[in-house]
């Protein structure tokens, strides 16, 4: 019996800010997928498109809090960006940028301070 | 004080060093999931590896967890393809970018999210704040992990 190759489905997207298009052959077995692309109109983030035929906006929303020693994402300007929304008719779609959880051996001055100030470590002398 | 920064949970370090938990957080390793979270909870990194947990501490559900039945469930979405990577004296876990199951999420008021170990007692490993209130309506939802990792250490 013959049995039928099936062609991966292929979809078409496009950016409404930049107007780039692309094209992807279902990498993810038919999972809901979103393609992506460095933005020049939105600061080169890492920008999601739009498949062909549907209407939307892109929006950069900038970090609203304190950057602190968070390792953020930033646009060419170097400000930092939380997430970029899609508005489309009937919906809206987020991409968040996560910033890293991290932890650091630099000491920071006050805390070097207090243990300097504390003395030695403990034991016998 | 609600959310404020992205950390890694202290104590996990300490159960890996004290060999008191066996996290395995190499690619085939334990299976870990990312939940979502609102703004009415405090995270703190400075817990008991008990009140680090999935349903523990801050990270009781109810109120709290911000989740879509069917699109990013209750407990969370499952990470793939984790992988721990050391170069020089950066340690990096990173993953797949994470995104809802399907096209119809509907997702308020989230803030941050909790990443925790699904095979070692729902083990919180960090917890990565959004900086500000993110949202969805009847769409994709995606978390976009920085090319820093979802936790790093650098040991310069």
């Amino acid at each position: 019996m013959a049995v039928p190759i099936l062609a991966p489905a292929h979809r078409e997207w496009y950016c409404p800010s930049c107007h780039k298009t692309d094209v992807t052959t279902d990498p993810h077995g038919g999972k809901p997928h979103t393609r992506f692309h460095t933005c020049p109109k939105l600061g080169f983030l890492t920008t999601p498109m739009l498949p062909v035929g549907v209407k939307g906006k892109l929006v950069a929303h900038e970090r609203e809090d304190y950057v602190g020693n968070e390792i953020v994402r930033v646009d060419a300007n170097n400000r930092p960006v939380a997430s970029i929304v899609t508005t489309r008719d009937n919906g809206q779609d987020c991409t968040v940028f996560a910033p890293t959880a991290n932890g650091r051996s630099d000491v920071p001055p006050a805390r070097r301070n207090a243990i300097a100030r504390a003395g030695s470590a403990t034991g016998s002398g | 004080m609600a959310w404020s920064a992205s950390k890694i949970f202290a104590t996990l370090i300490e159960d890996a060093l004290e060999n008191t938990a066996a996290y395995n957080l190499k690619t085939g390793g334990d299976s870990f999931k990312v939940s979502l979270w609102d703004n009415d909870i405090t995270p703190d990194n400075t817990v008991s590896t008990a009140n680090r947990a999935y349903a523990a501490g801050q990270w009781v559900s109810a109120g709290n967890e911000v989740y879509d039945a069917a699109e990013w469930p209750v407990t969370g979405q499952a990470l793939d393809s984790v992988d721990l990577t050391v170069a020089a004296a950066v340690i990096k876990w990173a993953a797949a970018n994470e995104v809802s199951t399907g096209t119809s999420a509907t997702l308020a008021n989230v803030y941050g999210c909790m990443v925790y170990d699904d095979t070692v007692g729902d083990s919180g490993v960090c917890y990565n704040y959004f900086g500000g209130v993110q949202s969805v309506t009847d769409g994709t939802f995606t978390v976009v992990w920085n090319s820093a990792g979802i936790f790093t250490l650098t040991l310069t």
